[in-house]
């Protein structure tokens, strides 16, 4: 019996480490992309069945909102006048610098705006979702939701993954508003563009189509980035350091989402438009 | 037991006063910390080389799920593919709207140069080194192995911060030349074999405009951007406090505060070169 026993436990304990080994050497990134990949359908799924988590939606909302509208403000002021400032410098060589509304316009609402999106949902939003997440995870109130019959991905993860869809959806427009604005001051105050031609000449390329792409944009970056985030938080492991590796991760992973995204609507939009 | 506290006078005012002087005193700290960090690199070059070159070797490929992916070296190539291939996209579709679409390799040597290589090599050392180093720091002051370090008569300042300073500026060379190598790459792929412009007009144009001091700048403007981001986050994974929620949150506030100084480093970097001189000679 004794030794049925003990053999049972060192061939459970080499099955162990021979798990852990594959799991260490090929396996994790796989079952992380699988995982990942079910939280999502999951989510999905439960977006559309009750309880809704209203109260928690509105909460994070608001909290979003809080932590990405300062950032907003402050990159996206930067990145326009930066664009605006090198295109009119070109404009100018050229001696047509009174389309330089043409370019600001270009510049905000087909690339500045989703890309300070990207920028301040990923860097802002998804960096403090994933910090709070992953501290209720390492204080075990994920599992205490799960002992109380309440599934932490209906309550947490899909009110968060609409919020930050929300909120991107509408950071988006602001972020070109100021950008444009940005580039007004810019180009008419400092570089004695004339006002009239700069306002005339916003809508030459940029027409109702590219901005409704923009907008699509913003509402899928916000879409992917709140999922890798929950993703991540749900699933920290190991104290303090377990929860800034997982932040980081959560910023590397949703900043190459995003602009891999950004890429492919890019091109499907030029496509569609033309 | 406990004794009655007196409520202040004018308790509002009282927070607003305390919330301006917090506020104010905590950017002398970090000031004091950026000093005492670009002091110490002399000790740190002297008494730390071994832990530098550890470091160097650690940030290149990361650490975690993301030195499974190759690493930031393969993440920042990444990012600045996509942003390359989007010239190739954007700028030809738009510059074929008014019919000049020979111009896109102008675009693609003009704007890679100026705007996106240097952002992005920044934006990606932000969140791949950047972020790392607050999380490990972070990690290291919560388990007071900092203190413990202090204990034992190291200089934490010159062996944490100033180490990671000078790793990322010497990380950083590399790194932004393959971000530039890959967007010209991504642009050139894009613009020739995808939408199917001749390469010899693209090489034309791309070759003509290519200015090799813009190169320059535009590689000290990512150098100048990695000493920014590095200070910032070492600051925040230096002072991080409350536990593990504390470190996630120093790494977000970090990310945070070094995208929004970096791309202001990058706006007065790129004003204080191009806003005299436009540096550009079109018509010879």
């Amino acid at each position: 019996m004794r030794r049925i026993g003990s053999w049972v436990r060192v061939s459970v304990r080499a099955g162990l480490r021979e798990e852990r080994l594959v799991n260490r050497d090929f396996a994790k990134p796989v079952v992380g992309v699988g995982q990942f990949f079910a939280m999502s359908a999951d989510a999905m799924l439960l977006m559309f069945r009750r309880p809704f988590a209203w109260r928690e939606l509105l909460k994070q909302a608001w909290f979003v909102a809080r932590v990405a509208i300062l950032p907003t403000l402050l990159l996206s002021i930067p990145f326009t006048v930066m664009t605006v400032f090198i295109t009119n410098i070109l404009l100018v060589e050229i001696g047509a610098a009174d389309v330089s509304g043409s370019g600001a316009a270009l510049g905000a609402v087909t690339q500045i705006g989703p890309m300070v999106t990207v920028l301040v949902i990923a860097g802002a939003g998804a960096t403090a979702m994933c910090a709070d997440l992953g501290a209720r995870t390492i204080r075990e109130e994920l599992d205490a939701l799960r002992v109380m019959g309440i599934n932490p991905v209906q309550a947490l993860v899909v009110p968060r993954v609409l919020a930050a869809t929300l909120v991107a959806l509408l950071l988006s427009p602001l972020v070109t508003c100021v950008g444009l604005t940005g580039g007004f001051a810019f180009s008419v105050f400092l570089q004695h563009v004339t006002p009239g031609a700069f306002v005339g000449g916003l809508t030459l390329l940029v027409g109702l189509p590219e901005v409704v792409i923009s907008l699509v944009k913003a509402a899928l970056f916000g879409f992917a980035a709140s999922l890798i985030a929950c993703y991540k938080g749900t699933s920290v492991g190991g104290g303090p350091a377990g929860v800034g590796n997982a932040v980081n991760e959560t910023v590397v992973f949703s900043f190459v989402a995003l602009f891999v995204i950004n890429l492919i609507v890019t091109a499907v939009g030029v496509k569609a438009t033309t | 037991m406990s004794a009655a506290v007196p409520s202040t006078l004018y308790p509002r005012l009282q927070r607003a006063r305390t919330a301006v002087t917090m506020g104010w005193n905590q950017i002398g700290t970090q000031t004091q910390f950026y000093g005492k960090t670009l002091a110490s690199m002399w000790d740190a070059l002297r008494y730390y080389r071994v832990e530098l070159v550890r470091l160097i070797a650690q940030m290149s490929l990361g650490t975690g799920a993301l030195a499974l992916v190759g690493g930031t070296v393969v993440i920042v190539g990444f990012l600045t593919l996509s942003a390359g291939g989007l010239i190739a996209v954007q700028g030809y579709h738009s510059l074929s709207n008014i019919g000049v679409e020979a111009l896109t390799g102008f675009v693609a040597a003009y704007l890679n140069v100026r705007l996106i290589a240097p952002l992005i090599a920044g934006i990606g050392l932000a969140a791949t080194i950047g972020a790392g180093a607050t999380a490990q720091l972070g990690a290291m002051r919560i388990n007071e192995e900092i203190d413990a370090l202090e204990v034992i008569g190291i200089r934490t300042v010159a062996y944490l911060a100033s180490t990671r300073v000078i790793a990322g500026v010497i990380l950083v060379i590399p790194l932004y030349s393959l971000a530039v190598v890959m967007s010209f790459v991504a642009a050139r792929v894009g613009t020739t074999a995808v939408y199917g412009q001749s390469p010899g007009v693209y090489d034309h144009y791309f070759n003509t405009f290519l200015n090799p001091v813009d190169l320059i700048w535009s590689c000290l403007t990512a150098v100048a951007m990695a000493v920014v981001i590095m200070l910032v986050h070492t600051y925040y994974g230096f002072t991080a406090s409350g536990g593990p929620a504390g470190v996630g949150e120093a790494v977000g506030r970090a990310v945070r505060t070094s995208l929004i100084s970096a791309v202001f480093v990058t706006l007065a970097i790129t004003l204080s070169l191009y806003g005299q001189s436009p540096n550009l000679n079109l018509s010879g």
